[in-house]
């Protein structure tokens, strides 16, 4: 433990808040913070006590957590498997290049963006919320944890924590489906997920499905994929604290970009109707569903047909697998195209949301501080296994050079990496 | 960075196999012998899970620590177990019968086939499928595709009114008779049918006519980037699509032909969420046709700004009314939402004296009236930006006047059920600030 709060100690003086322009260093200067950032990432560990919702954002170690680096760069990894891959980013699994010896099992997660795909698919504001929002929920029991950011010429880099079990879909879809309690467990963590970000920190994730549900070693979520997640103007912060006279908050408590995934998008994401933290609650619920029967309520070959059930059919149940009437009332209430009639979304909120009888019987308390054991325990049989994940193919050659018309227009975009 | 030992061994495996089979076409080889290995790979991992035992609820279910009434466990079946019965659900049934579908949206008119469109590790939206490995099983909707989602997004857009340019909907002139057809057209697709007057009018001056004076144009190609789409005004235009997922070279490479579009049909529904490949290639079947069309960008932005203009209204009307005076402004923001519009022509009883109050109201436009039962002519004026019937959100009391449209009006209604629902009793609102003063004079629906 000394080690760690050493290390901490160091980064502290040496990572610096993304968005702070300075001087740039010397050669001496970077090697130095080189140094000290390798240290503090090497002494990272996310198997940290639980802290209390209220204790994420003010544990020394959270703060250190999430920011950008000065001196790291795609030298200081080895580069292992690839663990996804999306349509402008790929995950890897690193370790540190050159280790020291009690280093030698340290694993992580490594998000590349490449900036050219980032600019032409316009996710430039995309990716910008997904680090900022990320840097301000690390430490969270089931959110990804991001260690720490950097760029390069042509790409973006976020160092995340590794979490061996892979996804959820995978399970799910071995599985084919999963029985009440399973779908609980995950359903209840996710709950906390979503006070906490809706509730606390005024974000809205806008893509919760199996596939960005991973299980860490002990078989407990953790949410990936921040990509869509942005802050709206309806945090806690907000709602209690300052109310400052005059300086009127400008963000305002819906966003308009259409962004999910067809099948788990609600009615007013498909008709541009202004979004709020509420399209969360509507997508849990088809994630119960898919959970309990193994595919989602609405889906088709053909996507327009998927938006036209959704905005118009309410959600049916097949005869099998039976589901019990507790759990359909749940899905029900969840998928209600009426937002002001949405569980999650109306009064009480997420407290509503414990208190149903899906629910019953469960110590959120508990939950929180992770003293129910996973139904499902990831096979790993060493540190950086990695067969719970699919293999993918390596990445086409001869990408798109990042020209210096394009580093012109946008790298100043990408400054807080 | 040198390769890992596993790179390598792929590299060579590879390697192996180009020399043993020789192919002609290398790229379309390998494709083929990683897909393949892709496949072995991921059934060999799944057969593990199982073998390895991988604990998956039933008898091995985990507990909570120290505690026998466990919520997640229990006397439960094994997840594992739970291998469908061979009976196709409801939903299947249902779904059979659906709706015609745009022929440009992907996967269009591939029968029972779920044909796949696009690569299979899938860059980009929709009709992506698995990886076969994933086969559909009983008791599975047989047409699921199994494999792994892509997310969609269109691009990012912030609302005219928040940023600094001055941006307002293109308009095309078009005759009434055309703007009739149109709204015929499009009035029964999903993507229109819930706009209101001002958002469908703004819509369809939008729309830009197209003249496609030939025969054979391709209007839009099969796996390129979608942004448009068409109304046919005049003409014909046939679909067709090619299995590969694209518009391939030589006469061939249009694919099938699947469908013909006549006036007042339209294509291309999809490119106005987002950025998806088109799913058809569509072409003018002869000369002298012509197009309206809509581009996404134009079509969010004129969602965007109505419906960020509208809040913003709301909102402010809101903010205006002592009775609310204690919301934050999140709070308000979650009224808004729950806000109707409603239209009355003039001479509308809107709220009626004696009636439940059940609801109230912000005028939005045009003018209204109250008038009691004894008194003569109106009571109070009501314009742009008055409330009215507020006491109902606090009180069963009846009516206490009534309100009429002295104008054509439009209101934004909130039910007291509403109201209750997003943010409790009205009672532990009020108890949050004093709220004592002078409701009776603001309001004279108030029964004293």
């Amino acid at each position: 433990m000394k080690i760690r709060e050493a290390g901490q100690q160091m980064a502290a003086a040496v990572f610096h808040h993304g968005s702070q322009s300075q001087a740039p260093l010397t050669p001496e200067q970077m090697a130095q913070a080189n140094e000290h950032e390798k240290e503090f990432i090497a002494h990272f560990s996310d198997t940290q006590r639980p802290l209390a919702p209220g204790e994420v954002a003010e544990s020394p170690r959270n703060k250190e957590l999430g920011k950008s680096s000065k001196g790291l760069s795609i030298r200081d990894f080895e580069l292992v498997r690839t663990l996804g891959t999306g349509t402008f980013a790929r995950v890897w699994l690193v370790r540190l290049a050159n280790p020291a010896e009690e280093d030698r099992d340290k694993v992580f997660a490594l998000k590349v963006l490449r900036k050219v795909e980032v600019i032409k698919l316009k996710q430039v504001d995309h990716v910008n919320h997904e680090r900022s929002v990320l840097a301000d929920v690390a430490g969270h029991p089931f959110i990804t944890t991001l260690i720490t950011s950097f760029s390069d010429h042509d790409s973006l880099y976020m160092l995340l924590d590794y979490c061996p079990g892979g996804e959820v879909f995978s399970y799910l879809r071995k599985a084919k489906r999963f029985d009440e309690n399973t779908s609980r467990f995950y359903a209840a963590e996710i709950v906390l997920i979503l006070e906490y970000l809706h509730e606390r920190e005024g974000v809205a994730y806008r893509d919760l499905k199996p596939e960005n549900l991973l299980l860490d070693g002990e078989g407990h979520i953790k949410l990936v994929d921040f990509g869509f997640a942005k802050r709206l103007g309806n945090s806690e912060q907000q709602k209690h604290g300052k109310k400052s006279k005059g300086n009127v908050n400008i963000v305002p408590g819906e966003t308009y970009t259409l962004c999910g995934t067809p099948e788990y998008l609600a009615p007013e994401v498909i008709q541009s109707k202004g979004h709020t933290t509420a399209v969360d609650w509507w997508a849990l619920g088809i994630l119960i569903y898919e959970f309990l029967t193994g595919y989602p309520p609405f889906w088709n070959s053909n996507p327009i047909e998927i938006y036209k059930q959704i905005v118009s059919k309410p959600v049916h149940f097949p005869n099998e697998p039976a589901i019990s009437p507790e759990a359909k009332d749940i899905i029900r209430q969840f998928c209600t195209v009426d937002r002001s009639k949405r569980l999650g979304n109306i009064s009480g909120g997420a407290a509503r949301v414990k208190e149903h009888p899906f629910f019953n019987g469960v110590i959120w308390e508990d939950v929180y501080y992770r003293k129910y054991r996973g139904p499902i325990i990831p096979p790993i049989r060493y540190p950086g296994d990695a067969q719970c994940f699919d293999t993918y193919p390596d990445e086409k050659a001869g990408r798109e050079p990042y020209s210096d018309e394009l580093k012109r227009k946008w790298e100043d975009h990408f400054k807080d990496f | 960075m040198s390769l890992s030992s596993a790179s390598l061994d792929v590299i060579d495996s590879l390697r192996k196999e180009i020399l043993k089979n020789n192919p002609t076409d290398l790229i379309q080889f390998c494709a083929n012998y990683f897909t393949r290995q892709l496949e072995l790979e991921r059934s060999h991992f799944l057969s593990s899970l199982n073998t390895q035992g991988t604990k998956m609820s039933g008898s091995t279910f985990p507990g909570r620590f120290g505690s026998n009434s466990n919520p997640f466990g229990g006397a439960t079946t094994n997840a594992g177990e739970q291998v469908g019965s061979g009976q196709i659900s409801k939903v299947m049934e249902e779904d059979e019968t659906d709706t015609i579908t745009s022929p440009t949206s992907p996967n269009f008119n591939f029968g029972n086939s779920g044909g796949q469109f696009g690569a299979p590790f899938g860059g980009d939206a929709s009709g992506e499928g698995p990886p076969s490995s994933f086969k559909a099983a009983d008791g599975f909707p047989s047409q699921y595709g199994m494999g792994r989602r892509t997310s969609v997004s269109a691009e990012s857009l912030n609302p005219t009114a928040a940023s600094n340019d001055n941006w307002s909907p293109p308009f095309h002139h078009k005759t009434e008779e055309q703007l009739q057809r149109l709204k015929k057209s499009i009035s029964g697709n999903f993507l229109f049918s819930h706009l209101d007057d001002e958002q469908s009018a703004q819509v369809l001056g939008a729309l830009v006519e197209k003249a496609i004076p030939a025969k054979g144009i391709k209007v839009i190609t099969q796996g390129d980037e979608g942004d448009y789409f068409y109304v046919v005004e005049k003409g014909s235009f046939v679909v067709y699509v090619n299995k590969s997922g694209s518009l391939q070279p030589g006469p061939a490479g249009l694919g099938e032909e699947v469908a013909t579009i006549r006036p007042g049909g339209s294509f291309g529904e999809l490119a106005l969420m987002y950025n998806a490949p088109r799913a058809a290639t569509v072409m003018s079947a002869e000369a002298g046709c012509t197009l309206w069309a809509l581009d996404r960008i134009t079509f969010r932005r004129i969602l965007m700004d109505s419906t960020f203009q509208r809040r913003r209204l709301y909102e402010s009307f809101l903010e205006e009314v002592p009775l609310l005076a204690s919301l934050t402004k999140y709070e308000r923001s979650k009224i808004a939402d729950a806000l109707e519009t409603h239209k009355y022509p003039s001479g509308t009883t809107i709220i009626k004296e004696g009636d439940a109050g059940e609801a109230f109201y912000l005028l939005e436009s045009g003018q209204a009236e109250a008038y009691k039962s004894g008194t003569q002519g109106a009571v109070k004026q009501y314009t742009k930006g008055d409330y009215f019937g507020e006491l109902a959100l606090l009180n069963d009391a009846p009516r206490a006047a009534s309100v009429i449209s002295k104008t054509e009006v439009k209101v934004a209604k909130l039910g007291k059920d509403g109201f209750q629902r997003l943010l409790g009793p009205v009672e532990s609102i009020m108890r949050r600030t004093k709220y004592d003063e002078g409701v009776e004079e603001i309001d004279p629906l108030h029964k004293k």
